[in-house]
């Protein structure tokens, strides 16, 4: 089990859905991928591919139905990583 | 908000199909006069999307088998095996499916889409993994998600990503199933099924083979993919469709695994649909004889196959990375692929318009699909209506 930093996680979620968000815009924790960032399904696989990179980590699709903000991602991120 | 609400969306993005003058997602045949012609808005028109690889819809062996059921049988079984019973050309189709492949066991299915759904999702459930390719056909994804299971992707045909997914699986890989797919329906591309067999042995996983746009294609006895490279004995479940290279409809899955005839009473898509109809079931009886019996229309794909992906290749298309009789070319944009598409009906060429997400990696594609069937002349006709609206694609980029 390996602990991992919600805030580096955070910052690194960030970067990532700045490079791959189609609507451009300021990221906090509440902010929603899909109505504040404009992601759609594909765009989200796209860049999860990335995220599964960065992290070292598998990332389940079954995931993506609790998904909705920011937090939400970076949340999950450090779970997946704290159990693996 | 009410229901329909969500549906905006795509009333306005069938707006901008308008400027082709013909919805290039719901085009009426008129008529259709062989397995390479027909009749769309009037004029006669050369098919080339149409996953007839074999040619076998106007095939007089299967019309005949057909025929003969349909007087003797009837037109349909107005219910599923489980309620009205299973008719003895289901059970026989079964056992010829069964000897074809080499297996124990085989289940028919209405359609390909539903015998994914049907036996992915009664195969793995809550605790269970699958690990599936990236670029898997819709009725896989749905068929994943209905099964409870925990759904990984891997990136497509790429086997140090899916290693990476098995070994972090540790011990769950024993419960796993991994999903690919023989030809990749879009791009035509080939999975390199011997290497995912061989990771699939080393993680002691499960695999299922789909061999839709590969049974009656691949393989020195059209036995898909999984014959052409060698790996029958390493492939669990393999499942395909009756409506391509059979040139009817339905879908089956066979294995060697015993408990494959136990599927049928719990798949909810076997279960609760109707069977497909005697006629069905003689015509894919008789195509199934005719794969066998004639190895020569294989050749003759490959060779059709080898002239349009060489020849689109020489006119500088940007086409799929593998030959196969799926050619697909990529475009600049979808507005390109709309009025390049719209050019080549108007030059008596049908093709498949795709558009993103049904096309990989945010790709607009003209897919074309090279049968049997097609004369040398004819392919020769698809390559001169390309050649002519090169410009087209060029011009926009």
């Amino acid at each position: 089990m390996t602990t991992a930093r919600y805030d580096d996680i955070y910052r690194q979620v960030i970067e990532l859905l700045q490079e791959y968000a189609p609507q451009p815009g300021p990221i906090r924790e509440e902010t929603e991928l899909i109505n504040d960032l404009g992601f759609d399904s594909l765009r989200v696989m796209e860049m999860l591919q990335d995220v599964e990179d960065v992290f070292d980590i598998t990332y389940p699709l079954n995931s993506l139905s609790d998904l909705r903000t920011v937090k939400d991602f970076a949340l999950q991120i450090q779970s997946i990583i704290e159990i693996s | 908000m009410g229901i329909l609400d969500k549906l905006n969306a795509i009333a306005e993005a069938r707006k901008t199909l308008l400027p082709a003058g013909v919805d290039p997602f719901n085009v009426v045949i008129d008529e259709i006069y062989s397995a390479t012609e027909a009749s769309i808005g009037g004029r006669r028109v050369l098919l080339a999307g149409t996953n007839n690889y074999l040619g076998l819809t106007f095939d007089q062996q299967c019309i005949k088998a057909a025929q003969l059921s349909l007087e003797k049988e009837g037109t349909g079984t107005t219910g599923s095996r489980m309620a009205n019973g299973t008719f003895a050309g289901h059970r026989d189709l079964e056992k010829e499916l069964a000897d074809f492949y080499g297996c124990s066991n085989a289940i028919v299915f209405s359609t390909g889409f539903v015998a994914n759904l049907g036996v992915i999702s009664t195969l793995a459930g809550p605790g269970d993994v699958i690990v599936l390719d990236a670029d898997s056909h819709a009725s896989i994804y749905d068929a994943c998600k209905m099964s409870g299971a925990e759904m990984i992707r891997f990136r497509h045909n790429n086997l140090e990503d899916l290693e990476k997914k098995l070994k972090r699986l540790g011990s769950k890989a024993e419960k796993t199933l991994i999903i690919v797919e023989g030809i990749y329906s879009m791009l035509g591309d080939c999975a390199p099924l011997a290497e995912i067999a061989a990771l699939k042995k080393k993680y002691g996983a499960w695999l299922l083979v789909d061999e839709a746009h590969s049974m009656g294609v691949m393989g020195e006895s059209g036995r898909g993919m999984v014959e052409a490279a060698s790996v029958e004995q390493d492939v669990d479940f393999i499942v395909g469709t009756f409506s391509k290279s059979l040139g009817s409809i339905g879908g089956f899955c066979v294995s060697n695994h015993p408990e494959l005839d136990l599927v049928r009473y719990i798949c909810r898509s076997y279960v609760f649909t109707a069977s497909p109809s005697p006629s069905t079931i003689a015509s894919v009886r008789e195509a199934l004889r005719v794969i066998q019996s004639k190895p020569k229309l294989r050749t003759r794909l490959w060779q059709n196959a080898t002239l349009l992906y060489q020849g689109l290749k020489d006119l500088g298309f940007e086409v799929g990375p593998d030959l196969s009789p799926v050619v697909a070319i990529r475009t600049p944009s979808r507005e390109t692929t709309l009025i390049a598409w719209k050019a080549l009906l108007d030059k008596g060429i049908y093709v498949n318009l795709v558009f993103p997400p049904a096309a990989p990696a945010g790709m607009s594609l003209l897919r074309c699909s090279v049968s049997a069937a097609h004369t040398v002349n004819q392919i020769n006709c698809i390559l001169e209506a390309f050649s002519e609206l090169h410009h087209i694609m060029t011009e926009r980029e």
